[in-house]
């Protein structure tokens, strides 16, 4: 039972040992579970637990204590009985994990004691909001770093709380707001109404208008049609039958282009306004909470009765004519594209744009391909597909072979034949200085000339190699030169570990097959030398190491045997110990593999500029300038008063 | 505890020490009480602290003539004398460095918080630098009128030491010192006289009289300042300093002079009382000092202490022999100089308490030591308390439970309860976050109140009893819950 107990003891030790002893910015998970598992099997297990956390909390290093109170965390939040533990000393727990006594400031990692500040004030800040009111030490604590000491809590409760109080507000502002456009579209509810009313009415004419033009012609039509034909099939029939209505749209010409642009007009005034508004109206309907239900149900079902004539009116309008269906967004695009093709297509004929659209066009060249040219311009959607297969074609060649310019303002008397005046700039200044020739021109080549564009060679991106030689400490030299880097020799292609692809004899082939054979032979001469050389200089290399290993093991195990026997002579217990350095100094005999331990993180790392401080910050350099410098003021000296010795 | 209570009934056990049992258990269990809470309103550190609950039992038949006397010698409207029996232990002193003066009520909470789980002691009212006759620096020291709550006694360190009509936080009188006042004490079983001892940076004693505003003594003697002054519980008219040249002299006011002189190289072991039986000797040994307050008691004390001193080691430094028997037979003024040079501690003396039985002093020395004195004999008793470490600069406060059983110190950070007679560390009060300067028992609730640097007041209680506790599970309901093991896994 003892016996057991006594393991278990030591279990929860050796765990939170474990978890603290590592690098890692977290506890392991797996840790962590096993410490709680463990924990929460028996009281005496917990209060070990409080104790070893506690002998932990006062090592000097920061990391440990950052890890330990993540641990003490957990189980802050999950025991009672550990909390009531922990608080008995809580302004120890605090002075270690917050360092605000300054006596005692936190160890050595600077930037692992900062986190560990941090994290401690805002654990402290949590447990003070969830169990502040039954210990009475963490309100104390807490009010004594927050009032006493003016520390800045991370104030997460309160930011929350602000933020949600926000959002209310921001929802009652809303709320307020709808109510308003409610309250106004109670007022002008009967207006807007009407004015859709009038535009519905109003495309209603118009298209009774047209449709009484059309009238006209349709009978003729018909009879003509009946008159010709008696008898055919069906699919013919049907052929027919839709062009006959494709002839019924009507077609704008002359006679009806006032009626057609009052149509359009009133087209988009009623996509682009009304059934925008009243989509709104709609939504804000939907979403208001007014006091008054009936007018908002009422209101609502009118606007969607509204909205649905509305529809009804909007496809009857895109029936009648396609020219109507055009919306604005396209139109733009059309535009665009519409002058690409004047460009490319033209390539150096005269097309007088404006820059902007040079512009786009120029930028956007390489990217377009899909181009539909129909034009908005005359709105016939007819003469603008008939060229359709042909130009493409020719223009896809043509782009192909188009230069592609920068822009400029020469741009702006691209393909012009013309020749300037020299001396029209509209202000007379220059006659100040005597008879201008008013008259004077710059010939077209002149102006050809000047314009001609410079180009620049670019040089093509070459991609240079990483090196890719396996380095000692793990990894692959990613220091990128040319031909040879530094460290490791010539770049030549390597495998995934950094291994060299034994590709010389082949490459060399290649590049020397004109050379003659017997430099080549040379070469590779000169080459098994060098790598016999640097054999056995790694051979030599590595004997020395091994040597000097062999002698330290042997000091190591002299000393390892003179400590134990002390330590057997002494107690009992210290036989472990004298193990435990055993494994310790085991470590350290093939710890070259440099995994980073906590003790690395307490030493220094040497850093660029410290080697270049140590390098300018040296005695003699720093003679050497010295001595410089005063050279140089003698010379000067001398320079100055030359008749003087 | 029932048991206990059933062997009451029979008679098994007698009252008293059924009250003592029941007591001590109490104090056993002080802990730092979450269910209590006072809301301090100082800005700086708290540096005395008092309750109101001197009247012991023979103070109280005294006391209607003395109330009445007294008010009507300040110009005051009298208090009813059932008052006095509401207040007792019920109002809470403190003095802050903040130059503030706070007055809490201990037994009345002024709120609660978290569903009745905290109560909050707000203070009464504060007297501070916005007060028109407040202290403009750090207030040292704040006594309550030991006869009842109608007046207190502020000392400060801008050289006042102010007498304030508690009613209606009034200046009644002032005496303006000579230097910072350290200390101010007045005798809890005087009934002659009603002085306010004062110790200050001036190397004299001043007793201030309140009935005529005036002082009546300067006691000289001290080569230093006067960090303490401590009435003895047993005689109205002996008082004892200590100061920062180490000394610790007794005083009697009806004579000039001072009669004693403590000297830490003069130590007794077979005085000190035997741990456990001494609650009867006790009782026996102080009833006659008690009656018998009169001159001849202290010449009985020289000719006790040769007999002892001869027991003990011989100090190499002091030749005492030939000095001792022909000092002490002169009474009046009473010492040899080299005698008169004796130290009680290596440094200053900070904190001076003398036992309610009036028999034995407790001081302790910005040398880090506690000493166990006999007033009687004038030795160290050489109970050796264990290690600790005191603030140096400023005089603290110490306090003592009823039975002299246990000493409350504070002790930087902490609180170190001490047996007195033993010298073992019995408990250590953690929760202040800085040095604390004052702590005072009240015997009467059990409670200990610790006042500290970090602008705090703390209550130590015992847990609450089990009655109260049931009561309250069906109010906390939820509360209760939230502090529950939460193992997620």
């Amino acid at each position: 039972m003892e016996e057991s107990e006594r393991e278990g003891r030591e279990k929860v030790s050796s765990l939170i040992d474990k978890a603290t002893n590592s690098t890692d910015p977290e506890i392991e998970t797996r840790l962590l579970k096993a410490i709680k598992l463990v924990v929460r099997s028996s009281d005496s297990e917990l209060r070990l637990a409080v104790e070893t956390l506690m002998e932990k909390m006062k090592k000097d290093h920061s990391q440990v204590r950052y890890l330990t109170l993540l641990i003490i965390d957990e189980l802050f939040m999950r025991s009672k009985l550990f909390r009531s533990l922990l608080v008995v000393n809580f302004d120890q727990f605090l002075s270690l994990s917050i360092g605000f006594r300054r006596n005692l400031p936190l160890p050595a990692p600077l930037a692992v004691a900062s986190r560990l500040r941090t994290k401690a004030i805002e654990y402290l800040e949590k447990w003070n909001t969830s169990f502040g009111i039954h210990y009475r030490q963490l309100r104390l604590g807490y009010g004594y770093l927050k009032d006493t000491l003016r520390f800045q809590f991370p104030n997460l409760q309160q930011h929350a709380a602000r933020a949600q109080r926000d959002r209310n507000e921001r929802e009652a502002r809303s709320k307020e707001i709808l109510l308003k456009k409610f309250e106004t579209l109670r007022e002008n509810f009967l207006s807007i109404k009407n004015e859709v009313q009038s535009t519905i009415d109003e495309i209603g004419e118009c298209l009774e208008i047209l449709k009484t033009e059309e009238d006209g012609f349709i009978p003729l039509d018909s009879v003509d049609d009946d008159d010709v034909e008696d008898f055919r099939p069906s699919a013919l029939q049907k052929i027919r039958l839709e062009s006959l209505n494709e002839g019924e749209k009507i077609c704008e010409d002359s006679d009806n282009k006032v009626v057609f642009d009052a149509l359009r007009e009133l087209h988009k005034l009623l996509v682009n306004k009304h059934l925008v508004i009243v989509q709104e109206w709609m939504s804000v309907l939907v979403r208001v909470e007014a006091t008054d239900t009936r007018f908002r149900d009422s209101s609502l079902k009118e606007f969607i009765d509204i909205r649905n004539r509305l529809r009804l009116v909007k496809t009857k309008c895109e029936q009648t004519g396609c020219s109507l269906t055009n919306p604005k967004d396209r139109d733009d695009d059309d535009m665009w594209e519409e002058c690409k093709i004047d460009m490319v297509a033209n390539g150096s004929c005269s097309a007088p744009n404006p820059p902007s659209e040079n512009l786009v066009i120029t930028s956007t060249l390489s990217k377009v391909k899909n181009i539909t040219p129909v034009k908005i311009e005359t709105s016939n959607g007819t003469t603008a597909t008939e060229g359709f297969d042909g130009t493409t074609s020719v223009k896809s060649k043509l782009l192909a072979e188009a230069p592609i310019h920068n822009w400029g303002s020469y741009l702006d008397n691209w393909g012009n034949n013309r020749d300037f005046l020299a001396n029209q700039r509209g202000l007379e200044l220059e006659n100040h200085w005597g008879r201008v020739d008013s008259d004077a021109v710059i010939p077209a080549e002149r102006i050809a000339e000047l314009n001609v564009q410079a180009t620049l060679y670019k040089e093509e991106p070459v991609e240079v190699q990483p090196c890719l030689a396996p380095l000692k400490k793990g990894g692959l030299c990613q220091r990128k030169d040319l031909r040879v880097c530094p460290f490791h020799g010539p770049i030549i292609p390597r495998d995934p570990e950094g291994k060299a692809i034994d590709q010389g004899p082949t490459e060399e082939k290649t590049i020397d097959l004109e050379a003659g054979v017997t430099e080549q032979l040379a070469k590779r001469a000169v080459k098994n030398v060098r790598e016999r050389e640097r054999e056995d200089l790694k051979q030599r290399e590595n004997d020395k190491k091994n040597l000097k290993r062999a002698k330290l093991a042997k000091v190591r195990e002299h000393n390892e045997k003179v400590l134990r026997q002390s330590a057997i002579a002494s107690t009992s217990q210290s036989e472990v110990m004298g193990e435990d350095w055993a494994s310790v100094g085991g470590n350290g005999s093939h710890g070259k593999e440099k995994k980073q331990t906590l003790a690395s993180m307490l030493r220094k790392k040497v850093k660029p500029k410290d080697r270049i401080t140590q390098k300018l910050l040296s005695a003699r350099v720093r003679d050497a300038t010295t001595r410089q410098l005063a050279m140089g003021a003698d010379a000067k000296y001398r320079e100055a008063y030359p008749n003087q010795w | 505890m029932w048991k206990k209570v059933g062997e009451r009934e029979v008679g098994k056990i007698s009252p008293y020490s059924f009250a003592n049992r029941i007591r001590s258990n109490r104090i056993s269990s002080l802990d730092l009480s979450n269910y209590k809470e006072i809301v301090s309103v100082h800005r700086g550190a708290i540096n005395s602290l008092q309750v109101g609950d001197w009247a012991g039992p023979p103070v109280e038949v005294q006391m209607g003539g003395r109330e009445g006397l007294e008010m009507s010698c300040m110009g005051e409207g009298c208090l009813v004398a059932g008052q006095v029996d509401l207040t007792e232990g019920r109002y809470l002193l403190s003095a802050a460095s903040d130059g503030s003066a706070a007055v809490y009520d201990v037994q009345c909470a002024a709120k609660y918080e978290g569903g009745g789980l905290v109560a909050k002691h707000e203070c009464l009212f504060v007297v501070d630098k916005q007060h028109e006759h407040g202290h403009k620096y750090s207030v040292s020291s704040a006594i309550w009128y030991p006869i009842d709550t109608g007046l207190f006694i502020t000392g400060s360190y801008d050289h006042y030491v102010n007498v304030w009509d508690t009613n209606t936080t009034q200046v009644v009188v002032n005496f303006k010192m000579p230097g910072k006042v350290y200390q101010t004490a007045m005798s809890p079983i005087a009934k002659s006289h009603m002085l306010i001892a004062a110790g200050t940076e001036d190397v004299q004693v001043r007793l201030c009289d309140i009935a005529s505003g005036a002082f009546t003594h300067t006691l000289s003697g001290h080569r230093d300042g006067v960090m303490t002054v401590e009435w003895s519980t047993s005689s109205e008219w002996v008082l004892a300093t200590g100061g920062c040249d180490g000394a610790i002299r007794f005083w009697d006011i009806r004579r000039a002079g001072c009669f004693l002189v403590l000297d830490q190289s003069r130590s007794q072991l077979g005085k000190r009382p035997p741990f456990l039986e001494r609650s009867s000797s006790k009782g026996s040994a102080s009833k006659p000092f008690q009656a018998g307050q009169s001159s001849n008691v202290k010449v009985k004390i020289p000719l006790k202490k040769t007999t002892n001193g001869n027991s003990t080691k011989q100090t190499p430094n002091i030749s005492r022999v030939p000095r001792q028997t022909k000092g002490w037979h002169r009474p009046h003024p009473g010492m040899m100089s080299s005698h008169d040079r004796a130290t009680a501690h290596y440094g200053a003396v900070i904190g001076l308490k003398v036992t309610a039985d009036g028999m034995y002093l407790l001081s302790a020395g910005s040398d880090s030591r506690l000493k166990l004195w006999d007033i009687e004999s004038g030795c160290n008793t050489l109970v050796n308390y264990e290690a600790t470490r005191l603030q140096t600069s400023k005089p603290i406060q110490l306090a003592i439970t009823q039975d002299s059983s246990l000493v409350f110190l504070p002790c930087m950070t902490a609180i170190k309860a001490f047996n007195v007679w033993s010298g073992k560390t019995f408990r250590t009060f953690r929760g202040h976050y800085e040095s604390v300067n004052c702590c005072w028992f009240s015997s009467q609730d059990q409670e200990l109140y610790t006042g500290s640097n970090d602008r705090q007041i703390l209550v130590w209680s015992p847990p609450k009893s089990v009655h109260r506790e049931v009561d309250e599970k069906f109010g906390e309901g939820q509360m209760s819950t939230s502090d529950q093991d939460n193992w997620s896994d």
